[in-house]
């Protein structure tokens, strides 16, 4: 598994060209603050991506999502953002905790309330079945 | 003592064996596509509370390919049965809810009689609504979400230590015996994830979902032991805290929609009963979850009940 630990300080990068306005998408446009660092804290809910079985790393680390967001909103999003489609590669797998994939229709404010830790919640995405 | 005492166990059991009759009747857009002179007659089953429907949609679509042969697949008219889904009231059900927890929720805020059964089913065979509903195209899928929910629920429990210690077998046999209805195979297993770790005498968390119509379930961290007052949380102090959380989010989201916080405007209702409120949570941890572990509490608004 491989994961970019020793990258962090770049997580926080906003590119103010991209689409971070667009409410619709997964984007870090409105986080000033860093992580809130509960879930009542903010209306966001922050979180890591981080990649596993050999998945591409992705250069942006940090990212936010209204609460009321689905994992299935996310999976869509990332196979769009890289590109799976044109690898006819048509799955991927979000992970938390590193042991078992949450159902496509669980919101990720769901998922925050519950596992996140100190404040973060990490999501692992991977190609194939990473875990179970 | 002259009363016996009744072993909770078989309260487990009792809701094992719980079943609902369902009439499965098909879309009238769909009889108008059948190729034999007469239309389907409804097909009646028995089905187990907590199992989910791929696992008896073979059944189903069996029943029904035998008014469609010749012009079955046919891309003319649109009847597939990979695309068959299941309605009432306008709502797709979803594959990967218990059957039991779809019929709870569903029934009791929407339907406007008092009786339900048997539970009445539109098939549709065509116009899969993609947006809405979740594909489980075979049983190793709903497997598979079975399995994640339940390392879930053990991540919740014990930080997942019992499953991830557990024999790929083991795992097998819980899966097999809620396919093959086998209650003691089933609780052999089971029983393991209902131990204690940490020296604890209760579970770290409780695994819960509570469904309201027309959101997503709720999801909250709960410990069903107050260490500081030193006394057991009860079913509704879960509710109450769930919905004061899940409140105090929808505000901090400037959502338009607020939830009804107040625990008495609800029917609670899981596994079909209505539990008292003041039931211990680690009580019904133990003896009122699905096979997948969790807690499914459904919550019905009273003003919704027409």
């Amino acid at each position: 598994m491989s994961t970019n630990e020793g990258n962090e300080n770049d997580s926080f990068s906003v590119d103010a060209s991209n689409s971070a306005a667009n409410n619709d998408e997964v984007n870090t446009g409105s986080v000033r603050s860093g992580p809130s660092n509960d879930s009542e804290g903010g209306s966001k809910v922050v979180f890591l991506l981080k990649a596993a079985g050999g998945a591409p790393i992705l250069k942006k680390k940090k990212w936010a999502l209204p609460r009321s967001k689905t994992i299935g909103h996310i999976v869509e999003f990332l196979k769009k953002y890289m590109q799976l489609d044109a690898q006819q590669q048509q799955q991927l797998f979000l992970y938390v905790n590193q042991a078992f994939a949450p159902a496509l229709d669980t919101t990720i404010g769901s998922v925050n309330d519950c596992f996140s830790s100190e404040g973060t919640l990490v999501l692992h995405y991977a190609l194939t079945q990473a875990w179970g | 003592m002259s009363i016996p005492q009744i072993d909770d166990k078989e309260i487990t059991r009792e809701l094992w064996q719980s079943r609902l009759p369902v009439r499965f009747i098909l879309s009238d857009e769909d009889t108008t596509k059948v190729n034999r002179s007469e239309s389907p007659e409804p097909l009646y089953l028995m089905l187990t509370r907590h199992i989910y429907f791929p696992c008896i949609v073979e059944k189903i679509s069996r029943y029904y390919s035998n008014y469609f042969k010749g012009n079955l697949n046919d891309p003319t008219n649109n009847i597939n049965l990979n695309n068959l889904w299941f309605e009432y009231e306008s709502i797709p059900l979803k594959w990967h809810y218990p059957i039991g927890v779809l019929y709870d929720l569903y029934t009791s805020s929407l339907s406007t009689s008092s009786s339900h059964l048997p539970w009445q089913i539109i098939v549709h065979l065509s116009k899969f609504p993609e947006s809405e509903l979740i594909r489980f195209p075979d049983i190793e899928c709903i497997e598979s979400h079975y399995m994640t929910t339940l390392k879930e629920a053990d991540a919740l429990k014990h930080k997942g230590q019992i499953i991830g210690d557990m024999q790929k077998r083991d795992h097998k046999q819980l899966w097999n015996s809620l396919l093959q209805d086998k209650y003691e195979g089933f609780w052999n297993i089971n029983m393991k994830l209902m131990a204690y770790t940490e020296n604890l005498k209760y579970f770290r968390y409780i695994p819960f979902r509570i469904y309201i119509l027309d959101k997503p379930f709720i999801q909250k961290l709960f410990s069903p032991y107050d260490v500081e007052h030193n006394k057991w949380l009860t079913l509704f102090d879960l509710l109450q805290y769930s919905l004061d959380h899940e409140v105090k989010c929808e505000k901090s989201s400037n959502e338009k929609k607020i939830t009804n916080n107040n625990v008495e405007d609800y029917r609670v209702i899981i596994h079909g009963v209505e539990p008292p409120l003041n039931t211990p949570v680690q009580w019904l941890s133990e003896y009122f979850s699905h096979p997948d572990n969790f807690l499914h509490i459904c919550l019905v608004e009273n003003h919704t009940r027409r």
